[in-house]
């Protein structure tokens, strides 16, 4: 009885032995499966044919150095159907392993925790340094003091000069550093009725806002951890008075998109995936045919530079990831990797987030490839500076709702002629109690 | 009774487990498909904004939640069914089913917390080790009052059902919240009956105990009544044969040899042989009334010493008590020939008997040692036990009639009391003297 029990006993453990064996060599020799969430087209709302090129490669590579590890990446989902994708795929905890984020849901999710909290990845990565990085492209990704996403993709807002309406007049193409005064001076002399109809059919400016004067002018709308805003703030104050100065050349004529289209405009601040696009073919024979044009950076104000808005597109890794080391190595390897964010200038319409690969000679020849033999290509430096010192949205829960609020307000003070200061000091109360809530 | 108590509180149990097990279900399979009903309305954005936390896998959540339960099931039964279950396996099933409710707690973030209650009810009425289930009971209320979700959300961000409860029209939100909250109360209801169940129960308990032992008092003392009563009735059947015995005999004897007496009285005068012919018969007729009282005397002898010699009837007691109590008894002499009058030979008896019922008696001792010696014409007897002894002498206790025997025969007799009992004898022995 003895015996046999002991021979029972030992076939047991010999059984589990090699079930155990099987299931390891099984373990081993399945093929690891990374999901990337990206959507279809350019972050920037412009045409993009190569969208899945870069990524396309970055995956090539990255299956070549791990063998045994295959990405696979849900293609089709176009940019606004994307954060209803994501959010789908993270209510039902499908989400992919490595994703793209939009603007608007990345301070969302970092607060519903979907996404990992990097710091102590990239504390224990000793061959990352975020110095590489844009600063300001580097905080876009930090949410409550921490990392939740790299970015992949920077772009700035610059100003678009009608370069035929300005020589048409006898104006120079205004310096890199010039000021809220010399723009104020040129709108004030290509402002003018040339058909002598008696309305108004050359303006100065189109579409620019009272935030890219906040940013040209060093202000901050909101208090970083959004618990305050400083609407009434000096410098909000001037960049608000600026707007309505400029709107007042116009004569209470509204300025619309087919005017600028038709040459008839001097400025408007456009994002630099829109410069690079409208400068290359075939984008370019369909808008902004008939006149020549160029950007320059934005004009600064009295107490800011000439600084604006800088936007960048993020990527994170899921927080309930099972493999974060290899999510990890494939974040790196599409935002830290030279020769990948090179690819950005080729194939995408942002500049990276590299400092050294958008300062360098090679993206500016990249650039040039694009464009016409007279064409002046934005100098490296001179977008490096604009985005290492670009104003970034900040990064709090109720941000998108915040500034929505205030934008409407403050578009209907302007509209309305109402008395700026006074109304601001209503619109900060209004907006504080709504921030505190 | 017991066994009734037992089926009522498993019975509660089965049913707040049963109850638990389909409030966690419900949950799980609730966010579940409210999950699958926002992704089909294409809602998932929108949700998403009015809410602090998500779940992982609503799926997969259900599936561990059940998996889960289905342990915490599988315990109860075990403790249902293995009834000869050692108290240590039920602690490490208690244990595990501690580890079980926090593994579902933490699942649900928090969200329902009533399984506590459940392994607090199990601890109740499981655990009889006070050490054991202090701790326990302690690890309960710190485990319910810690595993709230209004305390714990304000320190970190747990997703809720109630925002889950939100996403549906106004109407349906009131009938699922008053489900919501009628499963939490159901469950503190019933946990609540339980206590009370349970301590009335054991209150009960307590009282039957007591009922019991004032019955078995009452019946002691009845029985000590008899006993009383049954030695006095003895003691008056002796009594009366003693009176028959003496009146038998000696009387007779005495009758005729007071007759005798007056007819040589008036004899003497006139044929002094005569009176000498009848004071011969006389002192045959008294001593013939003297083997009469001996043979009486003999008759009013222990039964086995009546039969047997003293020791043999010594070893008979000895080996008679042992079997029917479980005292061991130990006897040795040096004296060979243990043959003493009569009388003696009784006192001897009825002390060595005295003593031992006093031994088992008083002193519920478990080893009674008696030794005998013979020491310069004398007996030393001693009767040693490792009972409880007594610190103070009192009368009574038996000692009276041992040391009235011994003093009948001019011996004397000491009683220690300070290591378990000892009695020990002094009897001066007739050797050798017999006056027939």
């Amino acid at each position: 009885m003895r015996r046999w029990q002991r021979w029972t006993a030992a076939a047991a453990a010999l059984c589990a032995l090699a079930l155990v064996w099987v299931g390891i060599r099984y373990e081993r020799r399945k093929e690891i499966v990374l999901e990337f969430g990206m959507f279809t087209g350019s972050n920037w709302d412009v045409a993009n044919a190569n969208s899945f090129v870069i990524i396309d490669e970055a995956i090539a590579r990255f299956e070549q150095e791990h063998p045994g590890v295959r990405i696979h990446y849900y293609s089709g989902v176009r940019k606004d159907d994307y954060s209803e994708w994501l959010s789908r795929k993270l209510l039902a905890g499908e989400e992919p392993d490595v994703f793209m984020v939009l603007g608007d849901d990345f301070n969302q999710f970092s607060s519903l925790g979907v996404m990992k909290n990097l710091d102590d990845i990239i504390q224990a990565d000793p061959d990352f340094d975020p110095e590489r990085y844009f600063s300001s492209a580097f905080r876009t990704g930090q949410y409550g003091g921490a990392q939740y996403a790299l970015p992949y993709e920077a772009v700035p807002t610059l100003m678009f000069v009608n370069k035929t309406l300005l020589t048409r007049e006898g104006i120079e193409i205004p310096d890199p550093d010039w000021t809220w005064q010399d723009l104020y001076e040129i709108c004030q002399k290509v402002t003018k009725d040339t058909d002598g109809d008696g309305a108004l059919d050359h303006f100065g400016i189109y579409n620019f806002d009272w935030k890219d004067a906040v940013c040209s002018n060093g202000g901050e709308i909101f208090r970083p951890d959004g618990t305050a805003c400083y609407l009434t703030d000096d410098k909000i104050a001037e960049s608000v008075k600026y707007i309505r100065q400029l709107n007042e050349l116009n004569q209470g004529q509204k300025v619309v998109q087919d005017d600028f289209n038709g040459g008839s405009v001097a400025f408007m601040p456009l994002t630099f995936a829109e410069y690079r696009t409208y400068k290359t073919y075939p984008y370019k024979i369909r808008r902004y045919a008939n006149f020549q044009w160029d950007c320059i950076t934005m004009p600064a104000g009295s107490q800011g530079e000439n600084l604006s808005q800088v936007d960048a597109l993020l990527m994170g890794i899921s927080a309930n990831t099972k493999e974060e080391k290899l999510a990890w190595e494939f974040l790196k390897l599409l935002t830290y990797d030279e020769q990948i964010q090179t690819e950005i200038f080729q194939y995408s319409q942002g500049a990276s987030v590299l400092k050294a690969v958008t300062q360098s000679r090679e993206m500016e020849n990249i650039v040039q490839e694009d464009m016409e033999e007279g064409d002046t290509v934005i100098s490296g430096n001179l977008l490096g500076r604009v985005i290492e010192e670009g104003h970034i949205e900040p990064q709090f829960k109720r941000y998108e709702q915040a500034i929505a609020l205030a934008d409407s307000e403050i578009k209907n003070i302007l509209e309305n002629d109402k008395s700026i200061d006074s109304s601001l000091k209503i619109l900060q109360r209004t907006i504080n109690s709504y921030l505190q809530q | 009774m017991s066994d009734r108590k037992d089926r009522y509180i498993t019975l509660f149990q089965g049913a707040m487990l049963i109850l638990n097990v389909a409030a966690v279900a419900l949950i799980c399979a609730f966010i579940h498909v409210t999950t699958g009903r926002i992704l089909s309305r294409y809602d998932a954005r929108t949700f998403l904004d009015g809410v602090v936390k998500i779940p992982g896998n609503p799926g997969d959540n259900l599936k561990i939640c059940l998996f889960l339960m289905g342990i915490l099931v599988l315990t109860f039964l075990l403790r249902q069914f293995m009834k000869e279950l050692q108290s240590r396996w039920i602690v490490v099933t208690l244990v595990l089913d501690m580890a079980v409710c926090s593994g579902i707690i933490y699942q649900l973030d928090f969200n329902y917390n009533g399984l506590i209650l459940l392994v607090f009810a199990n601890v109740i009425a499981f655990v009889k080790d006070g050490k054991f289930k202090l701790f326990f009971v302690v690890l309960a209320i710190a485990g319910y009052l810690v595993a709230d979700y209004e305390l714990l959300s304000i320190y970190m961000p747990l997703y809720n059902v109630g925002d889950y409860i939100r996403y549906y029209s106004s109407n349906t939100q009131q009938y699922l919240f008053s489900i919501y909250n009628v499963m939490i109360s159901l469950n503190i209801i019933l946990f609540i009956v339980y206590c009370v169940y349970v301590i009335n129960s054991q209150r009960g308990t307590i009282e039957e105990v007591n009922l019991l032992y004032h019955e078995l008092q009452t019946a002691n003392e009845q029985l000590k009544e008899y006993a009383d009563m049954t030695e006095r009735m003895t003691q008056t059947r002796e009594r009366n044969r003693l009176a028959r015995e003496i009146h038998d005999t000696l009387g007779h004897t005495l009758t005729g040899i007071a007759t005798g007496l007056d007819a040589c009285l008036a004899l003497v005068e006139i044929s002094p042989e005569q009176t000498k012919k009848q004071l011969l018969l006389l002192s045959q007729v008294s001593r013939d009334g003297l083997k009469d009282i001996r043979r009486s005397v003999n008759e009013l002898r222990p039964d086995a010493l009546e039969r047997l010699s003293l020791e043999v009837a010594i070893r008979k007691m000895v080996t008679d008590m042992s079997e029917v109590s479980d005292v061991r008894i130990y006897f040795e002499t040096d004296e060979k020939h243990l043959k003493f009058d009569e009388d003696e030979e009784n006192a001897i008896y009825r002390v060595i008997q005295e003593s031992i019922t006093n031994a088992v008696r008083h002193g519920r001792a478990k080893t009674i040692w008696i030794t005998m010696k013979r020491t310069d014409g004398e007996i030393l007897l001693t009767i040693r036990d490792d009972g409880v002894g007594c610190k103070e002498m009192k009368s009574g206790f038996g000692t009276k009639h041992i040391k009235e025997r011994i003093e009948m025969l001019r011996g004397t007799v000491t009683f220690d009391g300070r290591h378990g009992f000892t009695v020990t004898a002094h009897i001066p022995i007739r050797w050798g003297e017999s006056y027939d």
